[in-house]
């Protein structure tokens, strides 16, 4: 029973909102009005769960001194004085949460990301090598299409940025297009699959 | 002589990465501490989705949702493009929508309004020039692009301070798709591919994209079928949103390809506020930063071939 009723649950809705895709009813219109009222009130119970999840998995951390268990006091306090303030002095312009927002969340993440120059750089310099024909195709399109996206490039010559245009707008369409479409076939047959009880491993277990 | 310089590539070969840390920071540091004036060039779709901003200019029966679907890593390629087409909107009287599914993304949407209302010396009113729906859980996400396709007020149901948003002033003559008819997902995701299968598809809604430059290749299909009005892409695309905004919107001329094209604004220019041209002086770093990493690939691929050369020489 444990598998059988969430299989019963994901078949009848899913095969529902087939019809209600398919069927412009009077039925499938209030079918899908009671799901939107329904999806509205289920979401604050996720976020719980996201919150309860988090607790238990770092206090478990805490508890059982695992590695690098003291920064899981810092995630349990960021979480707890993040929402603190926000509760407190609500989170607009000029309030404790947005000056922690600008003074801690931005530079922390935008520091993060940022790390990607420098990695892509030394990639760059170690790895990116002419070794066969394909790899110098890669090399050269790489180049053309990094000068093509700044002024420079066009200063050289307008051929660079034409030519970037047309790497972007001609072989790039043409992969991104047929590997969308494969996609596309692939999510078709995975929900036939899971509405045909075919596809069981969101279910959990083997 | 061939002995010294084979010792010299090989070594240029293993240099520590350090180094190239090193050289990449000053590229992208100095360019921003010192800005220099480059040339800003227009792109068609960039140059497209002005356009159809530019055609709700007075309208009371259209406005822009604009949705924030990224947090503060992506801010300094998206936050420019957000600030320029609010300035547009409040430069314009577009009715502008914001909306978020990330509790990240709900400072960001204050931010930006804030950024362009305040340095921009707008004044604009919320839930009558512009409305910020806030934060909507992630689960929401369908059944309010879904729901706005039926009744926006009905959707959404309130804004972020809470009001009903049915009785704002802004939602006059808005019901849904058809007058909220251009969406602009900003994302470092391929979250814009959910607004077109559902909201374009099924509503006819225009969408729009800012996204970031590592994902901009994604979306050349959906260019091309005109699924996506416009997209800025990366840095890129918001340097030239933000001189498209200086050059005619802020200027209240009307969009000309020929006034683009022989207009030069240099960044240098005290008139323009630094949140402005953020994107601008972002370039001149990305621009040092391209041909840097162009250099370590020549370089690196010097080594290699002078490296194998030698090896082969050794075997005979």
């Amino acid at each position: 029973m444990k598998r059988q009723i969430p299989l019963l649950i994901v078949i009848g809705l899913g095969l529902l909102f087939v019809v209600h895709t398919f069927v412009p009813h009077k039925i499938s219109e209030d079918f899908y009005e009671w799901w939107q009222t329904w999806s509205k009130a289920i979401s604050p119970f996720m976020v719980l769960l996201g919150i309860m999840s988090l607790f238990m998995v770092h206090s478990t951390k805490i508890k059982r001194k695992t590695a690098n268990w003291q920064y899981s006091f810092v995630t349990l306090g960021g979480l707890l004085i993040t929402a603190f303030v926000g509760f407190m002095w609500g989170t607009r312009e000029g309030t404790p949460y947005m000056w922690l927002f600008k003074n801690i969340q931005m530079p922390m993440s935008a520091t993060m990301f940022s790390l990607l120059a420098f990695y892509i750089a030394s990639a760059a310099y170690k790895a990116f090598r002419a070794r066969s024909v394909e790899a110098t195709v890669l090399l050269l399109a790489a180049v053309i299409v990094m000068l093509g996206q700044v002024p420079l490039g066009a200063q050289i010559s307008h051929w660079i940025p034409d030519t970037s245009k047309w790497i972007l707008n001609v072989p790039n369409l043409a992969s991104k297009r047929a590997i969308t479409l494969g996609v596309g076939l692939g999510i078709t047959a995975t929900s036939l699959k899971i509405l045909l009880g075919i596809e069981r491993k969101y279910l959990g277990g083997d | 002589m061939s002995n010294n310089k084979n010792i010299f590539w090989d070594r240029m070969q293993n240099l520590d990465r350090r180094y190239i840390y090193i050289v990449v920071a000053l590229a992208i540091i100095i360019p921003l501490l010192i800005p220099f004036n480059s040339k800003t060039y227009i792109t068609e779709p960039v140059e497209n989705l002005y356009k159809k901003v530019d055609s709700f200019t007075e309208r009371e029966d259209r406005a822009i949702l604009m949705c924030f679907m990224h947090d503060a890593s992506t801010m300094p390629e998206l936050f420019p493009m957000e600030v320029s087409i609010l300035r547009h909107c409040f430069e314009r009287n577009i009715k502008v929508f914001t909306i978020c599914f990330l509790p990240t993304a709900a400072p960001l949407i204050d931010y930006a309004i804030n950024t362009a209302k305040e340095v921009g010396g707008f004044d604009v009113q919320s839930g009558v020039d512009y409305c910020n729906f806030g934060y909507k859980p992630y689960a929401l996400f369908l059944p309010i692009l879904l729901g706005m396709g039926e009744d926006i007020a009905e959707a959404v149901e309130t804004d972020s301070e809470g009001r009903k948003v049915e009785n704002l002033e802004i939602m006059k003559n808005l019901k849904n798709y058809n007058e909220l008819n251009l969406v602009i997902d900003f994302s470092a995701s391929a979250s814009v591919q959910t607004w077109i299968t559902y909201a374009r598809v099924k509503f006819g809604a225009n969408i729009g994209a800012g996204i970031t430059a590592v994902m901009a290749a994604e979306n050349y299909p959906f260019l091309q079928t005109g699924q996506l009005v416009g997209m800025l892409g990366g840095l890129k695309g918001a340097a030239e949103y933000e001189k498209l905004v200086d050059v005619f919107a802020s200027n209240n001329v009307v969009f000309s390809k020929e006034i683009v094209k022989e207009t030069w604004i240099p960044i240098t220019d005290k008139n323009i506020p630094y949140q402005f041209k953020t994107a601008r002086i972002g370039m001149n770093a990305q621009s040092v930063a391209h041909i840097m990493i162009i250099v370590f690939i020549i370089l690196g691929n010097i080594g290699y071939f002078v490296s194998r050369k030698s090896k082969n020489k050794e075997l005979g």
